[in-house]
């Protein structure tokens, strides 16, 4: 029973934290490294065990657990190339488009819902993610508070969901 | 899903614009909160998918251009909240209708001016010609008519003491040569004009004018 419910914990866990350790993995060594696949896979599977073998005591959280052993492993892959390199992995300018967009219908249909956004909209998703401008410097280019920036970004984004959605 | 406190930092993180400390302790929070984990995947979905693009996205129909800002309208619409413009249109409303209700009373109630120590309720009678300086012994005095049915007496003084006066229901009267001949060069002279109505009852009164007489004929 009780080894019935750990394997039910487990499958939860990987379902939850497996996401969020590909993220961080891809994020730290860059979605055009092509070991990062194989290094968040590692990293889970070492979680899964550690927990197997009761090395969680529940001290810390178990997101924090996991946080620190992604973050172990992710050091030790840079130290690692580091020697066999002689330099640190040059750092990919994130996010990777080519790496990042999978699904190419998806693509068109974010685009699209982009397109039927308000200019009021578009012009700040413009500004902040393709210009890469800051809340303050985009809100000093049209002239609103940094607040309403930030009020913009997200409710542009509750449309763009409502659009996809459609 | 409540939302988190962390929020903010979401953008900041994944434009690498966190220092070590707080990237580190922000990594270590979505690890723990699936909220901003959920907004951080999101958003880099829609980042990595405008910077796919490309400005073409943006371009189809507006983008701003560099140096310039939104235009006019939105930049004011943009200055307050919906919710402070509906309060702002509230109160607007609530002030015209208070304006557009009162402001009658107001308007209908006259002037009041005292002579001696009687009050008079009235409109005040704006006196046209001589007002200033003139160069000549004014031949005709004028004011602005108050009216049908009005009658109007004028006093014109000498230094104080009257010198003359009479009454006419035209709003100007001729002066007669008598009168001129003794109004002299280089004296001060004053003038007023009250209204009566046909009743006898003063309704209006015009302040006291002075004017010099700078040069003879």
């Amino acid at each position: 029973m009780d080894k019935r419910k750990q394997e039910t914990n487990l499958e939860e866990i990987y379902a939850k934290y497996g996401p969020v350790v590909r993220f961080r993995v891809r994020k730290s060594i860059g979605a055009s490294n092509p070991d990062w696949e194989d290094i968040a896979n590692e990293i889970i599977t070492n979680v899964i065990e550690k927990i197997k073998k009761k090395e969680f005591r529940g001290e810390s959280s178990i997101g924090t657990f996991i946080y620190t052993i992604t973050s172990r492993r992710i050091i030790d892959y840079i130290r690692q190339k580091t020697k066999v390199l002689k330099h640190a992995p040059e750092p990919t300018p994130f996010p990777d488009p080519h790496e990042h967009v999978e699904n190419k219908e998806r693509a068109e249909l974010i685009t699209g819902a982009i397109k039927k956004l308000k200019p009021k909209y578009r012009e700040v998703l413009y500004l902040y993610y393709y210009k890469g401008l800051s809340r303050e410097e985009v809100a000093e280019k049209l002239c609103i508070t940094p607040h309403r920036v930030s009020e913009r970004v997200n409710y542009s984004q509750k449309l763009l969901k409502k659009l996809i959605k459609k | 899903m409540k939302m988190c406190k962390c929020e903010h930092l979401i953008d900041d993180y994944l434009f690498d614009r966190l220092d070590d400390e707080k990237k580190n302790k922000f990594e270590e929070h979505y690890f723990n909160c699936h909220y901003c984990f959920e907004k951080m995947v999101e958003r880099d979905e829609l980042i990595s998918i405008i910077k796919q693009k490309g400005d073409g996205i943006f371009q189809d129909e507006y983008v701003v251009e560099e140096g310039k800002g939104a235009p006019w309208f939105e930049k004011i619409a943009s200055f307050f909240t919906p919710k402070q413009w509906a309060l702002i249109s509230v109160y607007a409303a609530l002030l015209l209708i208070v304006t557009c209700v009162f402001i009658p009373y107001f308007k209908s109630a006259p002037p009041q001016f005292f002579i001696s120590e009687d009050r008079v309720r009235g409109e005040s009678i704006t006196l046209i010609s001589p007002v200033i300086d003139i160069k000549m012994v004014p031949s005709k005095f004028e004011w602005k008519d108050s009216g049908e049915d009005v009658e109007y007496k004028i006093y014109i003084y000498d230094n104080g003491d009257k010198l003359w006066a009479s009454t006419t229901k035209d709003n100007f009267i001729v002066l007669p040569e008598k009168v001129r001949k003794q109004m002299t060069l280089g004296e001060k002279y004053s003038w007023e004009v009250k209204a009566f109505s046909p009743e006898g009852t003063l309704i209006a009164i015009s302040s006291k004018v002075h004017f010099k007489i700078t040069e003879g004929e």
